[in-house]
């Protein structure tokens, strides 16, 4: 992040709602996308092959 | 008739070809190759949600189980996420992975449209890729699949990492999350089907179907207030944030 950067993000903010809502989210969707991805990966290797 | 196995899919296609309608109609407007795909994209999801309502409504049809496979499990998150790739990725690159995506397409279509078809192979309610006997079709839908969720998915939250970071654009960082969650809805549903959990493909396909249309019309749509700012920041002009 460039010093002008984070002038303005320190500057700009987002009602304190969306401030707690989007980091969560953020960090939700990035362990979701790790999660499916060992749980893609186990079922094309055929450790899970279903019933 | 069974209402989970047929009406969910059928508010499943609905939604997505009134979604698809809405951003071809924004495509004609503004042009963009992401549009496009992501016009194409919906109209797959449709076509894969009407095959499964079919299937619910009337029983087994081997040219929907294929239509169904081959536009509902084999392409749309591919170009879905392709469409992301437009939006986010230099141009050269997204144009050398659709050409991949394209001969992916055909190929995948002519082993579909050639493949040994056993529909006792699948439960009673819902669609599922045991009904194709053929090796091989499986391993092109794990990788395409992957690739479109990723990039869809992935799209997303580095959009909203992008946006969030500088506090600008909060209906693009909302819309973005739905359309995160529900890129990973039908991802997760159908994840579990290939892990035996029978039940939860069809809702994850609607929930999907109906957050991509919030995202989309979120993303899309100013904010009635917009966020506190002390200072005056360019936006970028697309949906996503700028290469």
């Amino acid at each position: 992040m460039t010093d002008n950067e984070q002038h303005l993000s320190s500057e700009r903010k987002y009602p304190a709602l969306y401030e707690k809502l989007v980091t969560i989210a953020l960090g939700v969707i990035l362990v979701a996308i790790v999660v499916l991805l060992i749980a893609a990966a186990t079922v094309a290797l055929g450790l899970f092959s279903g019933k | 008739m069974n209402i989970f196995s047929t009406l969910l899919p059928f508010a499943s296609c609905v939604v997505s070809f009134v979604f698809a309608f809405l951003v071809f109609k924004r495509y004609l407007a503004r042009r963009g190759p992401h549009l496009l795909l992501w016009g194409i994209g919906m109209t797959m999801y449709g076509i894969g949600g009407f095959c499964e309502a079919y299937y619910g409504m009337f029983g087994w049809n081997p040219l929907v189980f294929r239509l169904w496979y081959l536009f509902g499990a084999l392409l749309v998150a591919a170009w879905l996420g392709q469409g992301t790739v437009y939006l986010l990725a230099k141009r050269r690159w997204a144009d050398i992975l659709m050409i991949v995506l394209g001969l992916a397409s055909i190929y995948g279509a002519i082993r579909i449209f050639g493949a040994q078809l056993n529909p006792t192979q699948m439960g009673a309610n819902e669609l599922s890729h045991k009904a194709i006997v053929s090796g091989g079709v499986p391993w092109l839908t794990a990788c395409l699949n992957i690739y479109g969720t990723l990039a869809l998915v992935g799209g997303a939250a580095y959009s909203i990492y992008i946006f969030w970071r500088k506090r600008i654009l909060l209906n693009r960082v909302i819309g973005n999350i739905f359309i995160a969650v529900g890129a990973l809805s039908p991802a997760i549903g159908g994840t579990l089907s290939r892990l035996g959990i029978g039940g939860v493909l069809y809702i994850s396909e609607l929930l999907g179907a109906i957050l991509l249309f919030i995202g989309f019309i979120r993303a899309t749509t100013p904010m009635a207030s917009a966020p506190t700012a002390t200072a005056s920041v360019a936006t970028p002009p697309v949906e996503g944030p700028e290469k």
